[in-house]
């Protein structure tokens, strides 16, 4: 759990819009085209070393084929057509003298061309007038709304979850069963480490839920870890019948304010990276479950959460030269993270203790983990630029 | 991508007006504690050598040594497009991509150098040998001399700091300049390559050209008076830049890098007597001058014999035995750094010594043979090497063309 923060990540987190709104300027959408048909409007590029320079500079709304030729530009070599951070289309690799292209069906708004390496490395593009196809547009703020709709179903669906498990770890620790309330304990915090982020951002709940030993003052701490460490330490359930009740508590207060919520589009991605930070922050050294060993539990929930997020946004994104490379590389980077957490999994369907991981695997962990999540985090900006 | 500007966008406009009133009135009008920086302190990026060898030895290191986690020759290429943009770009003194945008955006640059000069950066890659086995198809590209080093009397190496596919070194004025380098390219490598080890230097203890100093390692001397001169490009085609004859034509022009975390037996060393301290080196710890001269630049005389018929400057001396004489005319670039790591926590003594960086045309004919002319050296009862890595460091890249591109056309 991260403590500090609080009321910030509530503010950003949580929203009472339904519906993404997308953000201010040059927000159209533009995904590539299926090549240069008849009837698309040709834009001639001029790459050199001064610059990129588009004739017209100014074209219609409509299928639009950019070609591209280097006048013997010897420091650049690319041409994008990019919308704020949005690679739209491109076209590498043009030494001195070459030509290429590319097709978009490009939506009426302000975009640059770009060409790195050269002097003046952007230009102004400009697409007027109202789209020849707005299904294009509407499609992938279709699948926003589809993204945002279906996170809200995940979620109570992993609340649902959380309270029956909880349920009936509280029982056992509740009758004094030390053995069965250890079995069950990482199977009825998985739901919650799946949303964690989004119990974060309900200020009060998530220290009250998951705070560890050190987190909160002594005489306030309750919830799993404090069960946690009787259970493994003292090797008894004495005195833990008003934390588990209490802690059972909790998680129904969480589902209700899960249901009565509602998430931006923003809010999953983001949500899809913070689940990875909290995999390296206190997981992948072993603090989360200090007592227990679970931690590789903790992970794979983590991971789980982050890649329904991911899953469910991932059709917004395609259709552009940037989206589409993104989702490719996020969904290799999350299969290194999965096969490798299947080397630790036990047939029981759970995973080994943390204690025998060895430092190679950790570190194979580790550099998966930061490899899945640096273009994990790229994703959310792409997300608020689709209207 | 992201706005690009550079770093010291501000400045280098200043200066531009500057020059456009072409007056000095004009650049007293801009902050007068800095115009010297502006593109003074821009080491080119492109050319036949990388820069990083025979440039001026900056003062302070950032090095770090990359396993390739991937297995695609496709993505290996695209990495080493991407370091080659951000590179150039750093050394320009700007950054990598933008550091501030809207809301959502994760800045592409991660900010620590923003306004500092390109303090002479230089970044300089190698590639080690475990890259041309056979995940990218590059088995029948590796040069002969491209190999593991052979174990030297004294070695005490520790294999996770040792080794490695491809090598950063980043060089600058400025501490944080280095370290942002290696760090963003670290981060722009995630999920092709992991980072295995990373070792800074604080203070440089090599002059690569007469115009320098040359520093004091550690223990308080000047070792390295007589390395070759980055500004004599004989010097340097002899004996540093692998030429046109060799076995892998894509190495033309470049050269082998070896590195060697030398740990000194720093408390034992400050209290061994000058007399034995100069016997050690074969020089006079203040002025540096070998113990058969006055000044620093005297040539030593190997030769010389005292009164009782012994040699001046000992047979085990440390000058003597890494001498170009000594060693059939063999000299080697050196580029060291002064590293210290904290405090060993076993022995609670400090961990601090030299980063050992040269580069030669052959380590077969350059630090090889070196090395092993020093397993004799009065040095070692105070030293000792922990770490080794030998990296091929390809040419510099052309226009348009990416960091050892002739590897893999």
């Amino acid at each position: 759990m991260l403590l500090v923060r609080g009321a910030a990540t509530l503010a950003g987190l949580l929203t009472l819009a339904l519906v993404a709104t997308g953000c201010g300027s040059g927000s159209a959408d533009a995904p590539a085209g299926s090549g240069t048909g008849a009837g698309a409007t040709a834009v001639r590029v001029t790459l050199s070393n001064d610059g990129c320079q588009a004739d017209p500079a100014t074209v219609a709304a409509g299928p639009t084929t950019f070609t591209i030729k280097n006048e013997g530009g010897s420091s650049v070599s690319e041409a994008e057509l990019v919308s704020g951070s949005r690679i739209l289309g491109e076209k590498e690799g043009l030494t001195p003298g070459l030509s290429g292209s590319f097709s978009l069906d490009l939506k009426p708004g302000s975009y640059q061309l770009y060409c790195p390496n050269a002097k003046a490395e952007r230009s102004a593009f400009t697409v007027t007038g109202t789209s020849s196809s707005a299904s294009a547009s509407s499609s992938a703020a279709a699948a926003v709304n589809a993204a945002t709709a279906g996170y809200h179903s995940y979620l109570k669906g992993k609340a649902a979850s959380l309270i029956a498990l909880t349920g009936t770890f509280v029982a056992a620790v509740k009758a004094g069963q030390v053995e069965r309330a250890k079995a069950l304990y990482a199977q009825a915090r998985a739901p919650y480490e799946a949303i964690e982020p989004v119990a974060e951002s309900f200020g009060d709940l998530d220290p009250a839920i998951d705070a560890r030993e050190g987190d909160v003052p002594a005489a306030e701490w309750g919830g799993y870890h404090r069960i946690e460490r009787q259970l493994w330490v003292a090797g008894n359930t004495t005195g833990m019948a008003p934390v588990a009740d209490k802690l059972l508590a909790d998680v129904k207060t969480l589902a209700t304010r899960i249901a009565g919520s509602s998430f931006q589009a923003a809010d999953l991605a983001n949500g899809a990276t913070e689940l990875l930070t909290e995999v390296s922050k206190s997981k992948l050294t072993g603090e989360e479950e200090r007592y227990s060993g679970t931690d590789l539990s903790d992970i794979a929930a983590n991971l789980a959460g982050s890649r329904a997020a991911f899953d469910l946004l991932a059709p917004a994104l395609a259709g552009t030269a940037s989206g589409d490379a993104l989702v490719t590389t996020i969904r290799g980077r999350f299969a290194r993270t999965d096969a490798l957490m299947a080397e630790h999994a036990t047939p029981g369907g759970t995973y080994q203790p943390y204690k025998k991981l060895d430092a190679t695997a950790i570190r194979e962990l580790t550099v998966a983990t930061d490899a899945l999540a640096e273009p994990l985090s790229q994703l959310a900006e792409q997300v608020v630029t689709i209207k | 991508m992201s706005a690009h500007f550079s770093r010291r966008g501000f400045l280098t406009g200043a200066l531009g007006t500057a020059a456009a009133a072409g007056g000095a009135a004009a650049l007293a009008g801009c902050d007068p504690a800095k115009p010297a920086a502006g593109r003074a302190s821009v080491v080119a990026f492109r050319g036949a050598h990388q820069a990083g060898i025979a440039t001026p030895a900056q003062d302070r290191l950032a090095f770090a040594a990359f396993d390739v986690t991937s297995t695609s020759r496709a993505e290996l290429i695209d990495l080493l497009r991407r370091w080659t943009l951000a590179a150039e770009r750093m050394t320009r003194g700007e950054p990598v991509g933008a550091v501030d945008g809207s809301e959502h955006y994760v800045p592409a640059d991660t900010g620590e150098a923003t306004g500092l000069p390109a303090a002479n950066l230089t970044i300089t890659i190698g590639f080690g040998p475990g890259l041309f086995d056979s995940r990218f198809g590059l088995a029948g590209r590796r040069p002969a001399a491209l190999r593991e080093l052979p174990r030297f009397a004294g070695d005490e190496l520790d294999p996770r700091i040792s080794g490695g596919d491809l090598c950063i070194q980043a060089c600058a004025d400025d501490p944080q300049v280095a370290f942002h380098a290696v760090r963003n390219l670290n981060r722009i490598g995630f999920g092709v390559t992991a980072m295995r080890w990373f070792q800074l230097g604080f203070g440089r203890t090599s002059s690569t050209t007469p115009s320098q100093q040359t520093p004091r390692n550690l223990m308080g001397f000047k070792d390295g008076t007589r390395n070759v001169n980055g500004e004599v490009p004989a010097d340097l085609d002899a004996h540093v830049w692998v030429g046109p004859n060799s076995d892998q034509a894509w190495l033309t022009g470049g050269s082998y890098l070896v590195s060697r975390k030398i740990r000194m037996g720093i408390e034992s060393w400050d209290r061994d007597r000058i007399g034995d301290q100069e016997a050690v080196f074969g020089r006079t710890k203040v002025a540096g001058a070998p113990l058969t001269g006055r000044q620093e630049r005297d040539e030593p005389d190997l030769a010389a014999k005292a009164a009782d018929g012994t040699p001046v400057i000992p047979a085990d001396a440390h000058i003597r035995l890494a001498a170009p004489e000594s060693n059939g005319g063999v000299k080697i670039l050196r580029r060291g750094y002064s590293f210290t790591d904290g405090v060993d926590p076993v022995t609670g003594q400090l961990d601090a010594g030299l980063f050992f960086i040269c580069f030669q045309s052959d380590p077969a004919t350059g630090f090889i043979p070196v090395q092993r002319n020093l397993a004799t050296d009065a040095l070692n009862e105070y030293i000792k090497h922990t770490s080794s890595a030998l990296f091929a460091c390809p040419p510099g890249p052309a226009d348009g063309q990416y960091w050892g591109q002739q590897l893999f056309s």
